[in-house]
């Protein structure tokens, strides 16, 4: 089988998996970057969600054999525990999720809306973010730390 | 807050929160081990069989296979769950399934692949049996018997009666009494994580280690060793962190134990995760009841009794449902002041999957069917609702009458402030129309006594190397910040920060015995327990330095990390320091709940150390075009004993509240013949974040002297009044109650619609006689007909996993993959209904050809007189032209509602013509009509069919759903497509057929769309209504009026998902233009729109939607 090559947080991978599988799968199980969850495989919760070309996706959706071409972030591209973005340290130190099993992919779709879209409205970003099923938090508290970000400009920094 | 605590009070992140919120924390999903195998399960097909076999040997012999395990594999012992007297499963189905979706045999291989194709040859002789689903028909002498409980009438898993006080006496001295009956349907908890298991079983020493989101590892431990046999300290629990459980994880889920015995077998780690639909088919859910409610009241409104009679679908095992029986009680007897109450429930198998727990164990349901009762009481009484609920709140020092003394109780002042805060004085007498406010009231114990081995709790915590603290507890933190809460309280009582002080949750080994994260219990037990072993702490510590220093105990101090005595500067050290003096060390301490326990069959007795209590207030808004409800606010008020942490509680009592909209509005399980039908993210609604509403939160500090720090408990709490608020407030704005839960908007538009009946004319079209008598033939002739001849020679869905993948360089090549023959070849554009639909079994293909980059399908052309758009643009593409919306704002309007950024982001507009139609019937593997052929029968005529078609419907009912389709419809459109032969040009009008297939052969692609410029002024407008927003849609129209100055010159209305193809609604159009555009025309235009309808059994409400849509986008067209 050919080989395919997939762009992944900055880095350039070979690799010869099967170009029908869900990129969601091969960055767990491949390059073990297991911050990108499923939660269904259907693209109905969002929790795979990573960025394409800037674009957010549910990686559940997109077969490995399409990512030729693109760039893929996930979550690890930005901070660790240790080193935060500032928009990750927000969401923790405002409670914004709880379980935590839908934020990396919660992270990623609003990481692509404010690249887009600076200053989004309410309803900006609640259309954002309406493909990101979470069950704990009633979005809240995350709603209102996400103005909070808006407002203090962290994603620009 | 007071300044009198260090730590209690402050707002805490939660202690896991870095890890999470970088992906780095550990689910079980994400643990591997070295030379891990993967477990797969088969589940019964049959919701009642007999298994006379099971035969393994095939699935041994396939490739990458290294065990398997059926029933017999297990030692004969079953599941204790509720107690010993409730034990009704095994760890496997033996002899028998009793629901669809039952573990019959699992498999560990290689790779999971290798393991689910070893499932497709085990074979398994089942002899299928009568089954029952519903509880009134289970309870019929004639019904089949699921189990044989022969101490018991038949079905009755647990049946429940007494009186506490004279309730007979009471209705005979009532001066009103009121009776009537409420129902509700089976929601999910639907954790993001599913549930999985990683087991690892080390034959040298025979210890089994497992890896689990449990709530309740100290419980899943206790029945692992029981059902396989094992001493209890051969089985290990290992802390993870935990994807959500809301009572989901509250039990031993079977995975476990199926994985631990795949595990002992192949002498490997096996790892088994469910999938989303296993989740919804296995997983246990939320109780369904029946409640017949009766109150007698005294003419001043005192409430002399309350009845309950109910019925609690156990469905097909018992795990909680002895609970589900206990919360109706409780809330029966102790909701509000009431003189004498009785009860009469039953607990009653069916052959569906087992209800389990789901936050609020029933109580939101029952709290709802009292609260509407109280709603009534106070309007015939001609009472305030909310004054009425205030006189007749619990207080402190009353003894209800099943026995339970109330402590604190700040009941009437939340009620107070809930209703000063949304304003019910100001806005009573001026509610505007469709408006409407409801209160309703919770009372929970804060943790009861339970069985013995509930009623303690015991907590560690470690002295480390470092002089750091580690608290040890062994309930789970499903994402409740309980852990964080946990360090709280030791950091309190042992002067400390938060910040030296790390949690571990769960480990068996490492964590000392506690019953687990359930019933809202951990703050107050656990809780308990975490005080009393800091100070355990703290006094073995002094003592050691005591003997150390050689000065008395009682003269050293310690605070802030510092040991000292006196100001001696010799005797004077930090934790770190002490760690190295004394070495690392740990103390354990246990809190017990001290109480008499109530009557174990009756319930009688006080009950609880404290009670919680709350009230809520919510205000919504009708849409009387769609009857959807908007909850704009809704006010909390909770009696909380004392806040630990205003971050995590806030987050609780939200959470809580968002889960209490979705079961109020949206969320049930829809079951046809025992099989989930809706088992699925879109169909099974679940709140998203365009339902969230202003939610406002306030404490009420009771400090109750039983609780740790004066708190009471919380978890639970937040959904108790949710839906009785929310059901109350929308009878305000309808003038209708519900007594059927959750209330859609298909209910409320269907309720109120008598009010304006639509004229239908259904013989209009001439094939809906015979549709019709083909329906009435239906349930007695051709349904089970039809049934039994596709069984035999009808085609069989295929769910596919393996298939090939290709990416053409070009067109050209895309097009030579199609053509060549033999193969079977679907052509895959953004993919987001494919590769989904391929998994159900929808389509059937070996190969895909993904068109989604290829640059003849790219691109957005503009010329005078058209737009052409090609076939691979994403639907988030077309939406971002401002171009596009300029010409067609309906265009861009209508796809930006076409499903969620990340599916904008992928699907094309290809794609969205060309997708599967939406029947939950066809997407959940039915054979029907459509997925097996003419030999088949349709599953919406006698099923479910509220989405499906009005308009029609022959032989499949099922619609076509895609927004594209109307929109494209109504602007007239073009489709070119591209074949082997070269190109050629379908109008929209002609692009499906009968059915909802299109005319594109398998042979061509969709190369682009063509939309014609209007010359002349014109105005549109897409209306659409969907479950929510971003799903298919239930009905839609697409109206685009042309305009001669003031004159209407043209009108195009389409109509989307209420017919299998998309229609012109022809007669509304000739209508309209000859109409004088008056209010009474655009009306009578509108009902011309469903001429011809012919509504299957539950979807009436769709005509009116689709008249109601109608009007409202042609007043749109008119207004703008």
């Amino acid at each position: 089988m050919a080989k395919i090559q997939i762009h992944v947080n900055g880095l350039k991978h070979d690799t010869d998996c099967d170009p029908a599988t869900p990129l969601a799968v091969f960055l767990r199980e491949e390059m073990n970057l297991r911050g990108t969850k499923i939660g269904c495989g259907n693209g109905e919760c969002g929790a795979c969600t990573v960025a394409m070309s800037g674009r957010a996706v549910c990686s559940c959706l997109v077969p490995l054999g399409r990512t030729v071409g693109h760039h893929i972030e996930t979550i690890e591209s930005l901070g660790g525990p240790d080193d935060l973005h500032p928009i990750q340290r927000k969401l923790v130190e405002r409670g914004a999720f709880q379980c935590g099993f839908c934020t990396p992919g919660v992270v990623m779709s609003l990481i692509t809306l404010l690249r887009r879209n600076p200053k989004p409205t309410d309803t900006d970003i609640r259309v954002a973010l309406q493909g990101n099923l979470c069950r704990c938090s009633g979005y809240v508290k995350l709603l209102e730390t996400i103005s909070e970000i808006v407002r203090e400009g962290l994603h620009e920094r | 807050m007071s300044a009198e605590f260090r730590v209690i009070g402050q707002p805490r992140p939660q202690l896991e929160g870095p890890a999470k919120v970088s992906g780095q924390a550990a689910y079980t999903h994400d643990i591997t081990l070295p030379d891990m195998l993967y477990g797969a399960i088969l589940r019964s097909p049959y919701p009642h069989a007999r298994i006379r076999s099971v035969d393994l040997a095939k699935a041994l012999t396939m490739p990458g296979v290294v065990a398997a395990v059926a029933g017999t594999d297990f030692p004969n012992l079953k599941y204790v769950n509720a107690g010993p007297v409730f034990a009704d499963r095994h760890a496997m189905a033996r002899d028998k399934v009793r629901f669809i979706g039952e573990e019959v045999a699992a498999v560990a291989a290689e790779t999971l692949a290798e393991a689910q194709a070893a499932l497709a040859v085990i074979a398994v002789d089942y002899v299928p049996l009568p089954a029952v689903f519903e509880v009134e028909a289970a309870l019929g002498a004639d019904a089949p018997e699921i189990h044989e409980k022969p101490d018991l009438p038949r079905n009755v898993a647990q049946q429940s009666v007494s009186d506490f006080g004279d309730v007979e006496q009471a209705f005979a001295d009532a001066d009103h009494v009121f009776d009537a009956t409420f129902e509700h349907g089976i929601v999910a908890p639907v954790c993001l994580e599913t549930n999985g298991v990683l087991a690892r079983y080390d034959t040298e020493n025979d210890d089994l280690t497992l890896w689990a989101p449990t709530q309740a590892p100290f419980f899943v431990r206790k029945e692992i060793a029981h059902v396989l046999d094992l001493p209890l300290e051969k089985v290990h629990i290992r802390s993870v962190v935990i994807g959500g459980g809301f009572g989901g994880k509250s039990q031993a889920p079977e995975p476990i134990a199926i994985a631990a015995m795949l595990a002992i077998k192949a002498g490997r780690p096996v790892k088994i995760l469910l999938d989303r639909q296993a989740e919804f088919l296995s997983g246990k859910t939320d109780h369904a009841k029946k409640m017949r409610v009766r109150s007698a009241v005294a003419a001043d409104g005192t409430l002399l009794g309350r009845h309950t009679e109910f019925w609690v679908d156990n469905g097909a095992y018992t795990h909680m449902g002895p609970a589900y029986i206990s919360a109706v009680r409780q809330r029966t007897c102790n909701l509000y002041r009431v003189g004498a109450a009785g009860f009469d429930g039953k607990l009653v198998h069916t052959n569906k999957v087992s209800g389990g727990s789901y936050r609020g164990m029933g109580s939101p349901q029952i709290i709802w069917a009292i609260e509407t009762q109280i709603d009534e009481i106070a309007e015939r009484l001609g009472k305030d609702k909310l004054e009425y609920r205030i006189a007749i709140a619990n207080r402190s020092g009353d003894r209800t009458p099943q026995g339970w003394e109330i402590g604190t109780c700040a009941l009437a002042e939340c009620l107070e402030e809930a209703g000063r805060r949304i304003g019910w004085a100001e806005k009573k007498h001026a509610m505007p129309p469709n408006r409407g406010i409801g209160f309703a009231s919770m009372i929970n114990p804060s943790v009861g006594v339970l069985y013995a081995e509930g009623n303690f709790a015991c907590v560690s915590i470690d002295l480390l190397e470092d002089g750091g603290l580690r608290v040890g507890t062994q309930s789970a933190d499903c994402g409740t910040s309980q852990n964080t809460v946990m360090g709280q309280f030791v950091a309190e009582e042992l002067g400390l920060d938060t910040d030296v002080i790390d949690v571990l949750h769960m480990d068996t080994d490492e964590t000392p015995p506690d019953l687990g994260s359930a019933a809202s219990r951990v703050t107050f037990v656990s809780g308990n327990a975490a005080i009393k072993t800091a100070k355990t702490f703290r006094a073995e510590l002094v003592n050691r330095l005591a003997r150390h220093w050689e000065v008395p105990a009682a003269e050293i101090n310690f605070a802030d990390g510092i040991a000292s005595y006196k100001d001696d500067n010799a005797r004077r050290l930090t934790l770190a320091e002490i760690a190295v003096l004394e070495g690392p060390f740990r103390v354990e301490d246990r809190y017990d709940i001290d109480l008499p326990r109530p009557d174990p069959k009756t319930g009688y007795g006080h009950y609880a150390a404290t009670y919680g209590f709350g009230a809520q207030a919510v205000e919504v808004e009708i849409d009387p075009a769609t009857g959807h409800v908007t909850v704009h606010k809704v006010v909390v008020v909770q009696d909380i004993g004392r806040v630990i942490n205003p971050l995590a509680l806030e987050g609780q009592m939200q959470g809580g509240i968002v889960q209490g909209i979705g079961m109020a509005l949206r969320e049930e399980l829809i079951f046809d013949q025992g099989a989930p039908v809706n088992a699925s993210l879109i169909s099974y609604k679940a709140p998203r974040i365009m339902d969230t509403p202003r939610i406002e939160t306030v404490f009420i500090e009771t400090n109750d002297p039983a609780g740790p720090y004066g708190a009471k408990a919380g978890g639970e709490h937040s959904i108790n009044p949710t839906p009785a608020a929310i059901a109350n407030a929308v009878a305000q704005a309808t003038g209708e109650r519900f007594r059927k839960l959750p209330i859609t908007a298909a209910d409320i538009l269907q309720a109120t619609k008598d009010k304006a009946p639509l004229d239908l004319k259904p013989w209009k079209r001439p094939y809906n006689l015979e549709v019709a008598t083909a329906r009435a033939l239906y349930p007695a002739v051709l349904f089970p007909g039809l049934r039994k001849l596709g069984a035999a020679v009808g085609r069989k869905p295929k769910p596919k996993s393996d298939y090939h993948y290709v990416r053409p360089r070009d067109l050209s090549d895309a097009l030579r993959e199609l053509a060549m023959p033999d193969r079977k070849t679907k052509v895959m554009a953004g993919g987001t209904d494919l590769q989904v639909g391929l998994r159900q079994g929808v389509y059937d293909a070996g190969m895909v050809v993904d068109i989604a980059s290829l640059d003849e399908l790219r691109g957005i052309e503009i010329t005078e007189d058209k737009i052409t758009i090609g076939g691979a643009m994403t639907i988030a593409e077309i939406v971002e032209r401002e171009d596009i919306r300029a010409m067609h704002p309906m265009l861009s309007e209508g796809f930006a509602k076409i499903a969620t950024a990340q599916i904008r982001n992928v699907a094309t507009i290809a794609g969205d013509l060309s997708q599967e139609k939406r029947c939950w019937f066809f997407r959940s593997g039915a054979q029907c009509y459509k997925a097996g052929g003419v030999s088949c029968p349709c599953y919406a005529v006698l099923g479910d069919n509220r989405h499906h078609s009005i308009l029609g419907a022959g032989r499949c009912a099922a619609p076509c759903v895609a927004d594209a389709a109307p929109i494209l419809t109504a602007l007239e459109a073009t489709i070119i497509v591209a074949g082997p032969t070269g190109e050629r040009r379908i109008a929209m009008r002609d692009f499906y057929v009968w059915s909802g297939e299109t005319t594109v052969a398998p042979t061509e692609i969709i190369r682009a769309a063509e939309i014609p410029r209007e010359s002349c002024f014109n105005t549109q407008y897409f209306a659409k209504s969907a479950g929510w927003d971003g799903d298919f849609a239930d009905a839609s129209v697409a109206v685009k009026l042309g305009w001669n100055g003031s004159r209407l010159a043209t009108a195009n209305i389409a109509l989307g998902a209420v017919s299998p193809l998309p229609m012109r609604a022809r007669q509304a159009e000739n209508f309209l233009l000859a109409s004088d555009l008056s209010e009474v025309a655009i009306r009578i235009a509108a009902s011309k729109s469903v001429e011809g309808a012919l509504p299957l059994s539950s979807n009436a409400h769709k005509t009116n939607l689709l008249v109601n849509l109608t009007e409202r986008a042609i007043r749109r067209c008119i207004a703008q």
